[in-house]
């Protein structure tokens, strides 16, 4: 019964994806290099030739012995060579049962499978030794040819090659080493367990390896899957991100232009270009004005902060003085600071006229909202004050520049809050009920425009004792050598191009 | 099932799966203590130092069927670790049965329930029909102070379908009964869908003859199943 056909038709290597479904070779499981400097090793231990062929009948290790000469010797003649070949390719490829003159030998081996002992015409032997594992034939190792102890002479069969000089193979086959039965079936013991020891700790690390690696593809394809939702999850938000910002910015605009007219029409009352109004008439008059101009420039911040998101702010660099900017900007919330009684302090530097490139409008705009803020969020009897000082070199700026600080003495901004504040429409309060006004956006359109300056903005702050902003501005942005800049849009909203 | 008719080889794949430290790799290792060694291939442990499995374990069991048909049983189990996730599902893939190894005791009862629900997301994800690969359901540690009650084990057979088997798998009790159950399982299964008895002329009992004759069957409820065959080969 032959469970095993290597090479049969149609048998070709199973390669069902995982390692686990293949079956082990020697090749996998036996490092060529360190495995051939075993064999060779034991190989002159024993003084014979050992050869490992797999299952295919490739070596994976020749360890020479003793026969060399003897057997280079009986190949000279044809018949020799033609004989040894034969002899040789039914080691390494026949099959592994007792047929054309082997026998099996007693004893069991540690890998499996009968020894078999195959005689040479030359009188010397072999011995095969079929190596099994987890009940499949991986290969075989090939020992001899060796002399057995009891040869005495050159075989009949040797005699009858034509063209051989006996003397002289006579010579050579005393060079042959000996073995008896006893030590052979050491040698045997001993290489098979040798064998079985590499192959174990070779399949172990062959398997971790390749399952290993299995595991990372697997764990690489889970990861792409999860990122290509992510990438189509972000790709629609950036969408509907572009779609809020255009949708604002059109809406600011279609609201803008009425409101323009409301305030422009009341004003008109109010002069009295269309005849004189009584008191009441005057102070509804004044609120509707007052109120018309919240909110225009709630729609102003609305529709700067949706060109700052479609990356359509340019900023205009000329040189500002940076004082005179910021005393004028405390005109327009002084009035409101006063009605709510609270103390502005100013200290501008020493140094006269420090003059820097910006553009005038924006960090006007920067200076404006903070100061408002700081008015806004500090009660009756507190204290704005507005500091502005220059820097030498500091990290993440490129040279020299100046700090504009304003400090309050208002409600504070909780710790985990402070990074969010430069959100836009984030508010530290966002209850329906809450205190103070506004969208949410002055301090977003502070940070994108400080930072397409090339500055930096920060704050510190304790609940219930105060806030400061400090902006960090360098004397000249980087980009002001090169005319206009665009501010780059917070995130990129560029619709797909193709 | 890998059926190679040329080489006249079958090779069927079974898995254990269950949460971490529920007795998978002991369960291997009671298999590998009781099989004769000439039925069975070395224990393939990767294991942390922690003796906690890395990758798998791999038991491969043999024999050679009267018509000639090489028989290979390669045993798996699975790392029980969460982080392993990936890995399970490598080994998992073409199971032919599945042994799912639950800790008996109360306190484990929602990690059980944990690992059956990954296991049948695993088995989703790798395209395996919970309904075509029968799975056996071993509760180990049966003696345990907080395990569950027999009549608790009778509960939860009556809420599926699954074979259960109760086990004290460090004693080596219930392993053999659960294995015998699975490949009972596995072969009746792949029969069905294969025609095996008639394809490679082997039939249920010759399949589980040949595996438990190789197997130390002492004290186990299968010993009066199966007669020793020392000195009988077949």
């Amino acid at each position: 019964m032959s469970a095993d056909k290597p090479g049969a038709v149609g048998s070709g290597p199973e390669h069902a994806g995982s390692v686990l479904q293949r079956k082990a070779s020697l090749v996998d499981m036996l490092d060529p290099l360190s495995f051939g400097d075993v064999v060779d090793s034991l190989g002159e231990l024993y003084r014979v030739g050992i050869r490992v062929l797999d299952e295919r009948g490739r070596t994976l290790a020749d360890a020479k012995g003793s026969n060399g000469d003897f057997c280079g010797f009986v190949n000279t003649t044809a018949q020799g060579r033609a004989r040894c070949t034969a002899l040789v390719a039914r080691l390494n490829e026949g099959p592994l049962t007792p047929t054309q003159g082997a026998q099996v030998l007693p004893g069991t081996s540690p890998l499996g499978g009968e020894l078999l002992g195959q005689p040479c015409f030359t009188g010397l032997r072999y011995v095969v030794l079929p190596v099994q594992w987890e009940g499949d034939v991986l290969g075989r190792v090939v020992f001899g040819p060796f002399a057995p102890e009891e040869l005495a002479d050159v075989p009949v069969a040797l005699a009858e090659l034509e063209g051989l000089e006996l003397e002289r193979a006579r010579e050579l086959l005393a060079h042959v080493g000996r073995q008896s039965e006893h030590r052979v079936v050491k040698m045997l013991a001993h290489v098979a367990q040798v064998l079985a020891a590499l192959l174990a700790s070779g399949q172990k690390a062959y398997l971790t390896g390749q399952l290993h690696l299995e595991a990372m593809l697997e764990t690489q394809r889970d990861l792409e899957a999860q990122n290509a939702q992510l990438m189509r999850l972000n790709q629609r938000l950036k969408e509907a991100d572009r779609i809020k910002s255009s949708f604002l910015g059109t809406v600011s605009h279609e609201l803008r232009t009425p409101l323009s007219s409301i305030i422009g029409y009341s004003e008109m009352l109010a002069e009295g270009l269309v005849g004189a109004l009584n008191a009441e008439q005057m102070q509804f008059v004044r609120t509707i004005i007052e109120k018309g101009n919240t909110l225009l420039k709630l729609i102003s911040s609305i529709l700067d902060m949706s060109q700052i998101e479609a990356g359509k702010v340019r900023l205009a660099f000329e040189w500002v003085d940076v004082q005179e900017l910021v005393e004028s900007s405390l005109t327009s919330v002084m009035p409101q600071a006063q009605r709510k009684g609270l103390t502005v302090k100013v200290h501008l530097p020493e140094v006269a006229q420090p003059r820097v490139v910006a553009d005038r409008e924006k960090l006007s705009q920067v200076v404006v909202n903070l100061l408002a803020n700081a008015v806004k969020f500090t009660p009756g009897g507190g204290q704005v004050e507005v500091r502005l000082s220059a820097h030498g070199p500091q990290p993440g700026l490129v040279g020299e520049g100046y700090r504009i600080e304003v400090e309050d003495t208002g409600v504070g901004i909780p710790l985990d809050q402070r990074e969010r504040i430069f959100q836009s429409f984030y508010q530290v309060d966002d209850s329906p009920t809450r205190e103070y006004g506004g969208a949410g956006l002055g301090l977003a359109i502070v940070k994108s425009y400080v930072e397409g300056h090339g500055g930096q903005v920060s704050v510190t702050s304790e609940v219930g004792q105060g806030s400061c902003f400090r902006v960090v501005l360098p004397k000249e942005p980087p980009l002001s050598g090169h005319g206009p800049a665009y501010i780059p849009p917070p995130i990129d909203t560029d619709p797909e191009r193709f | 099932m890998q059926l190679n008719h040329a080489q006249r080889e079958l090779t069927l794949k079974i898995v254990y799966y269950g949460p971490g430290l529920s007795g998978k790799t002991t369960n291997l290792r009671a298999i590998h203590a009781r099989a004769r060694p000439e039925a069975r291939g070395r224990l393939l442990s990767v294991e942390t130092h922690e003796d906690r499995t890395l990758f798998f374990d791999l038991l491969p069991v043999f024999f050679t069927s009267s018509s000639g048909f090489k028989v290979k049983l390669k045993l798996f189990t699975v790392p029980g670790q969460v982080v392993h996730d990936a890995t399970r599902r490598v080994v998992l893939q073409n199971a032919d049965a599945v042994a799912f190894i639950a800790d008996s005791r109360r306190s484990a009862s929602a990690e059980n329930n944990a690992y059956w629900r990954k296991l049948r997301a695993n088995m989703r994800e790798i395209g395996l029909d919970a309904t075509q690969v029968p799975v056996v359901i071993q509760f180990n540690k049966r003696d345990l102070p907080d395990a569950q009650t027999d009549a608790e084990l009778d509960e939860a057979r009556k809420k599926g379908g699954e074979p259960v088997v109760g086990a004290v798998a460090l004693r080596g009790e219930g392993v053999m009964e659960t294995l015998h159950v699975l490949l009972q399982s596995a072969w009746r299964n792949l029969d069905e869908r294969a025609r095996l008895s008639r394809n490679i002329s082997l039939t249920e009992k010759e399949f589980l003859t040949h595996i438990f004759q190789q197997m130390d069957l002492t004290g186990t409820s299968l010993e009066s199943l199966y007669p020793t065959a020392a000195g009988r080969p077949r």
